[in-house]
């Protein structure tokens, strides 16, 4: 087996279970805050700390700036790579980048489109799919990239980077043969960890679990903090394969107002002990809640 | 077909604004299909232009034709009006004819009232949807003649992304997820195969990152040379 | 029937689109004997356009307002309208529009110049009438000669007054007069003057249209009894004022409609008698018009069928009856009348009376001293193709050389003789062209249930007791409304759609937007006349201006239009209304009843017909307004059409908009079907509004 590249593959080629947390770099150059954030309640409890790309297609401080800063703080990033922004040669160059920066964990993912954010007169590139980027990273391990040279042989890389690469499943789609389908390509694209969409209902995710046994690849369950009941039903109504059990929408709301993060954080870890025999590790999105997190942990008996 | 819709009519008024006398001109072909460019519409627009021009006390005089297409030289030989007569034709073709057209007439400013928006087809009576991209190298044969270029809205090779929802695009409620429908459609021929193969990325040196595109018949387009000599 | 296609070179040659319309008639139109536009007559009277309507009719039919009474109306007989319900009531439509202004009402066409030769005429009957006006147009001089002191022939010498009362005949001679025809009653040919005393006065031909004035008798014993009457005798005495003698028990022999008149006559003349017609034929054999025979029946008349007359019984002075023998055939093999009897069937029929009805036949009086040639068994030589007689002057028209027929049928022929003399005088040889259209065929069942079904407005007649007693007329007329309501029943057939192939992108819209399914579209559009119903969808929304409608020509409603705004010059503000001429609101048109200040009102067949460029055009020649009363959804006579008709307008808002103008400018009524002030109160409104606004 090849050498780990990051503490994240370590802890999962020792098949230990693996929490990842999640921040959201500023629209802006004030960078303190998240890193700030990430280290006080992050650091130290999670193995790595994605870094959201563009997120929803609304403009920010890019991915890698941040991850190399978290770095330099001792943390673990995880680089999100949309593909909306940047054609091949782009997301081939900045892979390069991150490398020589320190950045070992990529998450390949095909981005949201630019109609979701706040430029929405921009023009989506989408050059290459979520496979696709994942083929590319595996061309630059292999010391090639996805062009060729004027006899159409691949061209040689002067210095190869290696990556721990992930990619993403919604697990609980109104449809899930496709996204099967889907991440059985990534998995033979190359990728080595899958970090999933929200996941509520335990039973669902036992099932995708039992489908995708085949597919050799640890799974990093998703866990976004519902905040409030108004946020549960807004993502059932708008976040595409996500379902909040109206169970749990209705402890939200039972909740005095005081008491509402106390019962967020007793989902979360509830939710967690409840999947956390069925997968490998939990990925936690506490969108910017993230003084939850050691609560989270220490509930989900995962400290 | 290619589908075009009308530009805003400020923008066309703009447009006509430095000029008195300008021709309407139709096109016999997509855009009269798709309601936007016949001879009706250039009727119609010409009509509007008059009376917007009196409100605003221009010095304006329309008329209006239309031709079979305007992308073809034959066919703009058959025109009722003379456009050297016209200080602008303002052409109700898609961008392909308003070029077409600007050549056809080098000393008459050719230009265009539509928005030319994609190549589609009627799906009910007035409405039209996009389903090629002309993208220079077709994957119908393993998408079960659905288009992911055209009708995936990111354009991806390899199945939906993570927004598909109850067979709807992220982008909005009232499009279909392009791979939701190639799914659907797989399935009902047994070809979901298809999906499962690896779809390495594409040779978008065919489409418009290739630089403009050109189609010549060498059968044809010998013999038009030859004749020329 | 695939007709050829059709590009707009073909309508750029025609000059008139409407021109498409003599490529293929409606079927009222072929079967009439004169070819009289029907449809169009119908569709101005039914856009209450009722003086445009007589002047069509006119145009073909001198006998209009005669016609309007007494038609056989083979139009009706063939409307198409009778697979939809029933066919449209057209002789009654033409009764109200010939009556309404009497012949001041109709315009008189004369020529430039009337200065071409003299013809003199024989008979003042329908066929020389005609025949003398047709010359008159031509430019001739013509004189037409009759016996009578009242001129009109049968129709005024021997159609019952109950039918036809004089004035109404008087109407059509008047109006023929007019155009300068001269007329001298009183005057026989052949007693008081000779047809080779006119040659030789300076008329260049002669025409003898003399008509059938005898009837024919029967060789009975016994019928030379006073109180044996020859029908058309008995009938003209009775139309000159005179009583002749009848009992209370009058046998009428023959089964014809003369019979069934001279039966009815007796009715009135005698309510309490008994009156029974006798005929050789069976039910269905019998020769009278159906109505006839049902009107005779209504008014109390017996029909005794398969008798022949054998001899008139008398005792002493006095008529007692009529020996009758049995009726074994009355036609042969082949059709022809060769009645044969079984002479062991005789029986005896009472009565006190005998009129003979069986026929009439011609009064070769006016031959003498005239020269001409008589043929093979006595009768006068005559060639059909060229009207000609035995001199090539003297020409021959109407009954007294066709078979007996009908007014519509004699006025046919005698402007058929008039073409014949205009040709004969001009030098050159008769030929004449009796090549007909094609007609559009009956309509197909699939489209026949999709057509709104509307009654036939009922025709008000007198109950048959009153009708017994009165020599007036028993039927009244329509009046205004239900003339209206009558003739919007007219599927304008024929005047459809036509596809001009060379434009037609074959976009389906017609297709999608024709609400009875008529087009097909293969490499372009098709679009049948047999089966179109003229609604005007398609026209309106075809894309390629390439569907036009055959009964209206190109731009014909924009320069209408812009007419009617120049003729508001100098009032503001100008409102046009378009309203649909199948809305009962039409009811007071025509100029005869006040409109609405500052409105010009347009009909149109249907709204569905206006596009959204006529709509922009109306305001760019003028308009400060524009309002479309249309019918609502139920009440429109093509009630499929209402929903895009309101699309369409509120897409011509949205384009005025566009251009700066006011959306408001443009309104849609959708008016019930109240009459006349429901359309007024509502055009007033709606013409403060836009003028508010
Ligand atoms: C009783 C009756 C009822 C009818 N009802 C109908 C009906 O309801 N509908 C319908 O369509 N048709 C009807 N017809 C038929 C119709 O009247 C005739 O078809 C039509 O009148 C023929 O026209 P014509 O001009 O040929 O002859 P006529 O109408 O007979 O006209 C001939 C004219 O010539 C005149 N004339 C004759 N000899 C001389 C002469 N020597 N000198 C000068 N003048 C002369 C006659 O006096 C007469 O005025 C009816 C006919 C009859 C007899
Ligand atoms: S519906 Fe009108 S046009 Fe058609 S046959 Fe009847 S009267 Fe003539
Ligand atoms: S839409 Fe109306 S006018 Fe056109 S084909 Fe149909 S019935 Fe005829």
């Amino acid at each position: 087996m090849n050498e780990p590249v990051s503490k994240l593959q370590e802890i999962l080629d020792a098949g230990q279970f693996a929490v990842t947390g999640e921040i959201g770099p500023p629209k802006g150059t004030n960078v303190e805050p998240a890193l700030h954030e990430a280290q006080q309640y992050l650091e130290g409890r999670v193995a790595a700390v994605n870094v959201t790309d563009i997120q929803t297609a609304v403009m920010r401080l890019g991915s890698m700036a941040v991850c190399h800063l978290l770095l330099d703080r001792g943390v673990e990033p995880v680089f999100q790579m949309v593909c909306r922004d940047r054609n091949r040669l782009a997301l081939e160059s900045d892979l390069l980048s991150a490398y020589t920066l320190g950045i070992r964990n990529v998450l390949a993912l095909t981005g949201d489109h630019v109609a979701m954010g706040d430029h929405r007169e921009a023009k989506c590139v989408f050059d290459l799919d979520s496979v696709g980027l994942l083929e590319a990273m595996a061309r630059l391990e292999a010391g090639t990239d996805l062009g060729r040279d004027a006899k159409g042989n691949p061209n040689q890389l002067d210095g190869v980077p290696k990556f721990f690469k992930g990619c993403c499943v919604t697990p609980c789609a109104d449809e899930v043969e496709p996204q099967i389908i889907k991440l059985e390509k990534k998995a033979t694209a190359g990728a080595q960890f899958v970090q999933t969409q929200a996941v509520y209902d335990p039973a669902a995710f036992e099932k995708f679990m039992n489908q995708i046994q085949h597919v050799k690849v640890p799974v990093l369950v998703g866990i976004v903090l519902l905040k409030s009941a108004g946020m549960a039903k807004y993502m059932n109504r708008s976040v595409p394969g996500v379902q909040v059990p109206d169970a749990i929408v209705q402890r939200l709301t039972d909740a005095p107002k005081e008491d509402r993060a106390k019962v967020s954080v007793e989902i979360a870890a509830e939710l967690i002990r409840a999947m956390k025999p069925m997968c490998q590790g939990a990925h936690l999105m506490t969108l910017g809640w993230d003084h939850c997190v050691p609560d989270i942990i220490q509930q989900a008996e995962l400290a | 077909m290619i589908v075009a819709e009308r530009k805003p009519f400020d923008e066309i008024v703009e447009m006509v604004a430095p000029y008195k006398k300008v021709l309407v001109l139709g096109c016999g072909s997509c855009v009269t299909v798709c309601l936007t460019g016949g001879e009706r519409q250039a009727e119609i627009l010409a009509s509007q232009l008059r009376l917007a021009g009196r409100k605003k006390g221009l010095d304006l005089s329309v008329d209006f034709d239309c031709i079979t297409r305007q992308c073809d030289r034959e066919f703009t030989e058959n025109l009722k009006f003379d456009p050297a007569e016209y200080d602008a034709v303002l052409s109700l073709a898609c961008g392909v004819g308003v070029g077409f057209m600007s050549g056809v007439l080098p000393d008459t400013p050719v230009l265009p009232a539509l928005n030319t928006t994609f190549y589609g087809a009627g799906v009910a009576e007035g409405v039209w949807e996009e389903y090629c991209h002309g993208c220079g190298d077709c994957v119908l044969a393993w998408t079960g003649g659905i288009c992911p270029i055209a009708r995936c809205s990111k354009s991806l090779i390899n199945g939906a992304c993570g927004g598909t929802n109850d067979g709807k695009c992220e982008v909005s409620q009232d499009m279909d997820c392009g791979w939701h429908l190639i799914y659907k459609r797989l399935q009902e021929l047994g070809r979901l195969d298809e999906l499962r193969k690896m779809r390495p990325p594409r040779d978008w040196s065919k489409n418009r990152s290739g630089g403009v595109r050109r189609l010549s018949r060498e059968e044809m387009a010998e013999i038009a040379q030859e004749s020329a000599e | 029937m695939q007709k050829a296609d059709l590009t707009s070179r073909d309508i750029a040659e025609l000059g008139r689109v409407t021109e498409l319309m003599e490529r293929e008639w409606s079927p009222c139109r072929y079967h009439c004997p004169v070819h009289a536009d029907v449809r169009g007559y119908i569709e101005a009277a039914a856009q209450g356009r009722f003086g445009e309507a007589i002047d069509i009719i006119r145009e073909n039919l001198p006998f209009a307002a005669v016609c309007g009474r007494v038609c056989h109306h083979p139009c009706e007989t063939n409307c198409r309208r009778k697979d939809v319900d029933d066919p449209v009531a057209i002789r009654h439509v033409k009764r109200f529009v010939a009556e309404l202004q009497g012949a001041e009402g109709c315009t008189v066409h004369k020529p430039p110049a009337q200065d071409k030769a003299r013809v003199a005429i024989v008979g003042a009957g329908p066929a020389g009438l005609s025949a003398a006006l047709h010359l008159a147009k031509l430019g001739y001089r013509p004189t037409v000669l009759e016996k009578f002191p009242i001129a009109g022939g049968i129709p005024a010498t021997a159609i019952p007054r109950y039918r036809l009362p004089l004035e109404v005949v008087q109407i059509d001679v008047d109006w023929i007069r007019a155009h300068g025809v001269e007329l001298i009653t009183g005057v026989e040919v052949g007693k008081d003057r000779s047809i080779q005393d006119l040659l030789g006065e300076g008329y260049e031909a002669v025409l003898v249209a003399a008509g059938l004035a005898a009837s024919r008798t029967l060789p009975l014993p016994g019928s030379d009894h006073p109180r044996v009457h020859l029908a058309l005798d008995f009938l003209t005495a009775l139309n000159f004022g005179d009583r002749p003698d009848a009992g209370d028990d009058v046998l009428v022999i023959g089964g014809g409609n003369v019979a069934c008149d001279a039966a009815r006559s007796c009715v009135r003349l005698k309510p309490a008698a008994r009156v029974r017609m006798m005929c050789l034929e069976n039910e269905e054999e019998m020769p009278a018009w159906e109505w006839e025979r049902r009107e005779a029946e209504e008014e109390g008349v017996g029909i005794i069928f398969r008798r022949g007359p054998v001899k008139v019984i008398l005792e002493g002075d006095r008529i007692v009856g009529l020996t009758t023998r049995g009726v074994t055939r009355v036609f042969d093999s082949e059709g022809r009348f060769d009645p044969q009897y079984d002479d062991t069937d005789l029986s005896d029929l009472q009565c006190d009376t005998v009129v003979i009805a069986i026929g009439q036949m011609a009064n070769m009086g006016f031959a003498r001293g005239s020269g001409l040639k008589a043929g093979p068994g006595g009768r006068l030589e005559y060639d059909p193709a060229t009207h000609q007689g035995s001199l090539p002057n003297v020409f021959f028209c109407g009954e007294i050389v066709t078979p007996p027929g009908s007014v519509v049928e004699a006025c046919a022929h005698g402007q058929r003789a008039a073409k014949a003399i205009h040709m004969y005088l001009s030098g050159k040889t008769i030929q004449i062209d009796d090549s007909l259209p094609p007609y559009i065929d009956t309509i197909q069942p699939e489209t026949a249930e999709k057509v709104l079904k509307v009654c036939r407005q009922a025709i008000p007649t007198d109950p048959p007791q009153r009708r017994r007693k009165l020599f007036t007329e028993f039927e009244r007329g329509y009046d205004e409304p239900a003339v209206l309501a009558e003739a919007r029943r007219c599927m304008n057939c024929g005047s459809g759609a036509e596809v001009l192939t060379d434009k037609c992108a074959a976009c389906l819209t017609c297709l999608r937007v024709c609400p009875f399914d008529i087009p097909v579209v293969t490499d372009v559009a098709r679009i049948q006349s047999t089966l179109c119903q003229a609604c005007g969808m398609c026209i309106a929304e075809c894309p390629a201006n390439a569907i036009i409608a055959r009964g209206r020509d190109v731009g014909e409603l924009v320069q209408h239009t812009a007419a009617a705004l120049a003729k508001m010059n100098g009032r503001e503000p100008k409102v046009i209304a378009y309203v649909c001429g199948h809305h009962a609101g039409a009811a007071d048109w025509g100029g005869r009843v006040e409109g609405v200040e500052g409105v010009a009102e347009i009909y149109l067949p249907s709204t569905a017909r206006l596009s959204s460029a006529e709509l922009l055009h109306a305001f760019e020649n003028g308009a400060d307004a524009v309002i479309v009363v249309a019918c609502p959804d139920a009440a429109d006579r093509y009630p499929q059409t209402a929903d895009r008709t309101r699309r369409r307008v509120n897409q011509a808002r949205r384009l005025l908009q566009e251009a700066g103008l006011d959306g408001q400018a443009l309104q849609l009524l959708e008016v019930a079907d109240q009459g006349r002030q429901a359309i007024r109160a509502a055009l007033a409104e709606a013409a403060g509004k836009t003028s508010a606004s």
